[in-house]
């Protein structure tokens, strides 16, 4: 039994020698503190924050952004830090970043965390509800320095959407069924911003509360929730054209739903529509130019 | 058999695996999607080169374990279950949103630890309640628990937000990323003490894939040394798993290409296929990193794509000269 007692010894040593080199280790915060920095140099893990930092003028400033980024135009010409979804942290570091900006998804969060255990400054904001993206703005106008700026954009954005409710007015609302996906079926649901987008244009999400956040659903419930508009954003930049032509094709066979007889079918710029960013009013504009053509010329 | 092996020849062939593994090692930490520079260099690739080293030893040996206890050769570190036990544990992190961090480790880990541990402990609990036949019994509850647990998986993901499932669904295809020194020191400990402790019941192991009569006739104790040969070679496993996520194929490959290349003696092909499960998870997830830059691909897939054909040339080449298992 003796080499068991030399595996043994070894395991002790090697903890004991574990934690002498390495001390137990504090959990450090995330430096999510929105102290005034005089960041030179971000990176934004994410489009609409792209967007938002271009909006607050700091475009010189941005060293690196994700392959997404693609608005403004001048966005796509920045160094790229990989994608969304999986953003490379040596090009991160690669970067010399001094501030780096995520949004609170797992993946994004997680390199959020990888950056502080480096000593890097990050901060991350959840952009998950209109009220949430005034919120991330402000942070993100304080954390660089131009919170006057960031003021200004947040009073605007809401002015603009309160311009359009007062067009609107008080008229009836109209039922939209929001597509996310049509092969299987996928539409948005109750608690999501683009439920959120909806109410501010005038309509009303056809589908009524669900478990899902975007439920998967059969064609017995297209039919039965009756929809007067379907609209479905596009995924990237394809041929909004060709789009919609497939688009049409594809719901002739719900010939019993309001919105498919009328031919109220809206293919629409999917970048706009589902990024929570400075293009909200924009967002919310063309909506509301799908479910009321009339009242909204342009 | 041709050649008996004496301790110099062993010493001498881990030798040369090891300075073969610290050769990969310090070319792969130069390769990368960034130019090296210092922080690179120490924080971000040094740490996932370690981290591959630990995890694709860990698996090769479980599995040589594995396929020898179970006197299989399609077994592998994930036949009993934990995979499944580990991605549940770690799918039930990410849905609950628990946020705190044991030891520098996230929930997932944590959780992913334990549920690989406790799906071991289920197998087996069940596998001797099924009575004499050992073996069967446990492969059949390994596999019953693996596809249940798969579909509480499925149906977890399919009640999750979206941006939960994509985190699952990376950890599930294997996520390596660098980690703290003081983590891969612990990673490095346990899996060392575990191939050492491997390594000194290996004669058994040898005595037992020959059968367990023949083993009984030499002397040795079955029970004794299989639940041993288990306990380490889960637990190995559950702190790969923990550490990195499923990666497939390293566990189930390695072992038979070493076994083909240099036969099935366990003294030897134990240590030797924890080197060159290293290696080749190491390589594997270099190129993981540097196919799609600046973007990664899930280390599994570049474990089974390269490793399968490379298997496969071995399979056709050396499975001629020697028999299957080589007996």
């Amino acid at each position: 039994m003796n080499k068991w007692w030399w595996l043994f010894l070894f395991i002790l040593f090697w903890t004991g020698a574990g934690f002498a080199i390495f001390g137990v280790k504090q959990n450090q915060d995330l430096g999510n503190t929105c102290l005034p920095i005089h960041a030179e140099r971000i990176v934004s893990a994410a489009p609409n924050l792209t967007e938002i930092l271009f909006a607050l003028g700091l475009e010189e400033k941005i060293v690196g952004v994700t392959a997404h980024c693609n608005y403004p135009p001048a966005a796509a010409k920045k160094t790229k830090i990989g994608t969304f979804w999986q953003p490379d942290i040596e090009a991160v570091i690669a970067a010399k970043p001094d501030l780096v900006i995520t949004v609170g998804f797992e993946q994004q969060k997680n390199l959020a965390e990888r950056l502080n255990r480096l000593g890097y400054k990050t901060l991350t904001v959840n952009i998950e509800k209109i009220s949430d993206l005034f919120e991330a703005i402000k942070k993100i106008g304080i954390a660089t320095g131009r919170e006057y700026d960031a003021n200004i954009m947040v009073r605007s954005i809401k002015n603009r959407l309160d311009e359009m409710a007062a067009l609107i007015g008080t008229k009836d609302k109209v039922s939209v069924l929001w597509v996310v996906q049509r092969e299987p079926l996928r539409v948005a649901g109750r608690d999501t911003f683009i439920n959120e987008i909806i109410e501010l244009a005038g309509g009303e999400n056809a589908m009524g509360p669900t478990v899902y956040k975007y439920p998967p659903i059969g064609a017995e419930q297209v039919i039965a929730c009756k929809p007067d508009v379907i609209i479905q954003p596009t995924m990237g930049q394809e041929n909004l054209a060709e789009q919609q032509e497939k688009a049409l094709r594809y719901w002739r066979r719900f010939s019993g739903a309001p919105a498919v007889k009328d031919g109220r079918i809206y293919v629409i710029n999917g970048d706009i529509v589902s990024r929570l960013g400075p293009r909200l009013p924009e967002a919310a504009e063309t909506i509301a130019g799908c479910l009321r053509p009339k009242l909204f010329k342009n | 058999m041709k050649e008996l092996l004496t301790p110099k020849k062993l010493i001498v062939k881990i030798a040369t695996a090891l300075a073969l593994l610290a050769v990969v090692m310090v070319v792969c930490s130069l390769i990368g999607s960034q130019k090296t520079s210092y922080g690179i260099f120490v924080h971000v690739r040094l740490p996932r080169v370690i981290l591959a080293c630990i995890v694709g030893a860990a698996l090769a040996c479980a599995g040589v374990v594995f396929q020898s206890l179970l006197r299989n050769p399609l077994a592998d570190p994930y036949i009993l279950g934990i995979s499944s036990g580990a991605g549940l544990g770690a799918i039930i992190a990410v849905i609950s949103g628990v946020n705190w961090t044991l030891w520098g480790r996230s929930p997932i880990a944590v959780f992913a630890f334990a549920g690989a541990l406790g799906t071991v402990w289920l197998v087996w609990f069940i596998g001797r309640l099924a009575g004499k036949s050992h073996v069967t019994g446990l492969l059949l509850a390994g596999v019953v628990v693996n596809a249940f647990f798969s579909a509480v998986i499925m149906f977890l993901t399919s009640i999750a937000k979206s941006d939960q499932v994509y985190s699952t669904i990376f950890w599930l295809m294997g996520n390596m990323t660098e980690e703290d020194f003081f983590v891969l020191w612990f990673g490095v400990g346990c899996v060392a003490a575990g191939m050492l402790a491997l390594f000194y019941i290996s004669p058994q192991l040898n005595a037992l894939s020959f059968g367990e009569d023949d083993a009984r006739s030499m002397g040795v104790n079955i029970a004794g040394t299989r639940i041993i040969a288990f306990a380490i070679a889960a637990a190995i496993t559950a702190v790969a798993v923990s550490l990195s996520g499923l990666i497939g194929f390293v566990g189930l490959i390695i072992p038979h290409g070493v076994r083909l290349v240099f036969g099935p003696d366990h003294r030897q092909l134990l240590p030797l296929s924890g080197i060159v499960g290293a290696i080749f998870l190491v390589a594997a997830d270099t190129l993981a990193r540097i196919i799609v830059a600046p973007a990664q691909l899930p280390v599994g897939v570049v474990t089974a794509i390269v490793g399968g054909p490379f298997f496969l040339v071995l399979l056709v080449k050396y499975s001629r000269r020697i028999g299957w298992l080589g007996k």
